[in-house]
């Protein structure tokens, strides 16, 4: 049995980690980071709340940042002709996407849409580099990180890439 | 796709402002000083926040950095006010038994005769005439001067009301600077989702350049003082004798933070100065610059230096501390100045430059939107 008295007295050393935490850990991102350096991200993140079908960014728009879902649907696409929807994903809770924008400010390379009500985390670059200059080791965690998520991606692109170039040999002979 | 626009919506829009700007207008006398006190506060943030992230990456708690940040700030300030104070009244006091002194009186009023002479005719009949005794010109400035020091009493009032506003504006710096990432992340939480990242953006180059051109115009007017200050001394190894020089170069120095109008400004003191404390002195009525060029109390001497220090700033500390600062046309500098100058008065004139800037990435940040418009 607990006593009362001691857990009273623990009760801050016990907290419970938020929904916004625990969606956090969840992202190749943001992992290995310690509980209190979970709790500084918290505090630099936006919550936004979405209606279904309505517009997070649309293709080419300038791009800020990431978004990371606390709840709900989202879905990237393409529109190669105008009311045609091509869907790349349809991502779910604890998924994330547009990270390439925390890097540089190039353009949306699909849209997203929220496909559900959906809540979503947002995660930006002046945030970033607010949190690199007031705390550059949280923030090189945050960017090797963000290297390793880049990197086996690139990895995939190059595996795809062979593979693709292999049946193509075969399918010359 | 658009939306076609609810016109009955559209009025109860425009009456919504309208209450709202009527309202503000009503409250505006009320609310007006602690507005003021705010924007001083948010500025002197803006200046010491790069100064608390840096602390706080060093010693890892942003509390603590914001206490020392503040505290050396009040500490220099304190400093500075309490020199000057002691600075000051010794000079007042000189000055006072030099104004009762014959000599004194004489020796103005020989001076004031000696210009009278130089002058064409036609604009010596424009100065009032001597009587001898406490009439004429002199005689006014000396009722003036001894009535500037019968009202030292409400001096004293305005430096009351001065340190409660100073102690007013710290501490609204300091929750500033403690909450500042917070009360930012509380405010854009307003914007709707269409326009968050384009206001995040907008947020953070305005941040941005109102910052850098802050701590460069700071570093800027420390580098005129500094050199101000150096100029004088070796100007009083000359003979000048100058006093209050720390003083007079720290208002050379605040005076260069207001474009084209400061440089000037920053002159009057210390050839004020020069005339008070050399007044009966032969040898600086009749001191020579490069012992060619006449320049009486050492005057044509000082404007040298300050055009020297001016020169310096210009060509090698501004370019290098400032780099491209706000990027305001010569024009455009001197009307925001103008503008401020009439709404504000100095006070004005020392945020034209700053709130121009401001205006002018409003302005880059409009077009950059409307060109994606289509995209948001």
């Amino acid at each position: 049995m607990k006593n009362a008295l001691w857990s009273n007295i623990f009760s801050n050393w016990q907290q419970e980690e938020s929904q916004t935490v625990l969606t956090l850990k969840q992202v190749p991102i943001f992992s290995g980071l310690k509980p209190r350096e979970l709790r500084a991200i918290e505090n630099l993140v936006h919550v936004r709340t979405y209606q279904p079908g309505e517009m997070i960014f649309k293709r080419h728009a300038p791009g800020e940042g990431m978004y990371i879902i606390l709840s709900g649907k989202v879905e990237i696409y393409l529109e190669p002709t105008p009311g045609e929807r091509n869907v790349l994903a349809t991502l779910s809770d604890g998924d994330f996407f547009g990270e390439l924008s925390l890097l540089d400010d190039e353009a949306r390379s699909a849209a997203a849409v929220a496909a559900d009500a959906t809540e979503l985390l947002g995660f930006f670059r002046p945030d970033l580099l607010s949190l690199l200059e007031r705390n550059p080791e949280l923030g090189n965690k945050i960017l090797i990180n963000l290297a390793r998520v880049i990197s086996a991606r690139l990895r995939k692109t190059n595996d795809l890439l062979t593979e693709a170039q292999q049946s193509r040999k075969h399918d010359d002979a | 796709m658009t939306t076609p626009k609810d016109p009955l919506l559209q009025i109860y829009r425009l009456l919504i402002t309208l209450i709202g700007v009527g309202f503000l207008y009503v409250i505006w006398p009320y609310i007006s000083s602690v507005v003021v006190l705010l924007v001083f506060a948010f500025l002197l943030t803006t200046i010491l926040l790069p100064g608390v992230d840096t602390l706080e990456r060093k010693i890892k708690s942003r509390g603590m950095s914001v206490l020392l940040v503040t505290v050396g700030l009040a500490a220099l300030i304190t400093l500075f006010i309490a020199s000057f104070a002691s600075g000051l009244y010794s000079q007042g006091v000189d000055f006072s038994q030099q104004i009762n002194n014959q000599d004194y009186q004489n020796n103005l009023m020989q001076l004031v005769n000696n210009v009278r002479d130089a002058l064409p005719p036609s604009l010596q009949d424009m100065l009032p005439q001597e009587s001898g005794e406490k009439g004429g010109l002199i005689g006014s400035v000396l009722k003036n001067l001894s009535g500037v020091l019968q009202n030292l009493l409400s001096v004293a009032g305005a430096i009351g009301s001065f340190i409660f506003n100073f102690v007013m504006v710290l501490i609204f710096t300091v929750i500033l600077l403690y909450e500042y990432h917070n009360f930012k992340r509380s405010l854009v939480r307003f914007i709707s989702n269409k326009y968050f990242e384009i206001g995040l953006r907008l947020i953070f180059n305005i941040e941005r350049a109102v910052s850098s051109y802050l701590r460069g115009q700071l570093l800027a007017a420390s580098s005129v003082g500094i050199m101000s200050i150096i100029g004088l001394v070796i100007l009083n190894m000359f003979g000048a004798n100058l006093t209050l020089v720390i003083f007079i170069g720290i208002i050379a120095g605040l005076a260069n933070l207001i474009p084209l109008v400061g440089p000037f400004v920053g002159m009057v003191p210390a050839m004020l100065i020069a005339v008070m404390n050399n007044l009966g002195n032969e040898a600086a009525l009749h001191h020579h610059l490069f012992s060619v060029i006449p320049s009486p109390f050492y005057l044509l001497d000082i404007v040298l230096m300050f055009i020297i220090v001016q020169q310096i700033d210009n060509n090698f500390v501004t370019p290098m501390l400032v780099g491209e600062s706000v990027g305001l046309h010569p024009m455009l500098v001197m009307i925001a100045l103008l503008i401020g100058g009439t709404l504000l008065g100095p006070l004005g004139m020392l945020f034209a430059v700053p709130a121009a800037g401001v205006l002018k990435v409003i302005g880059q940040e409009w077009s950059f939107v409307s060109k994606n418009a289509h995209l948001l």
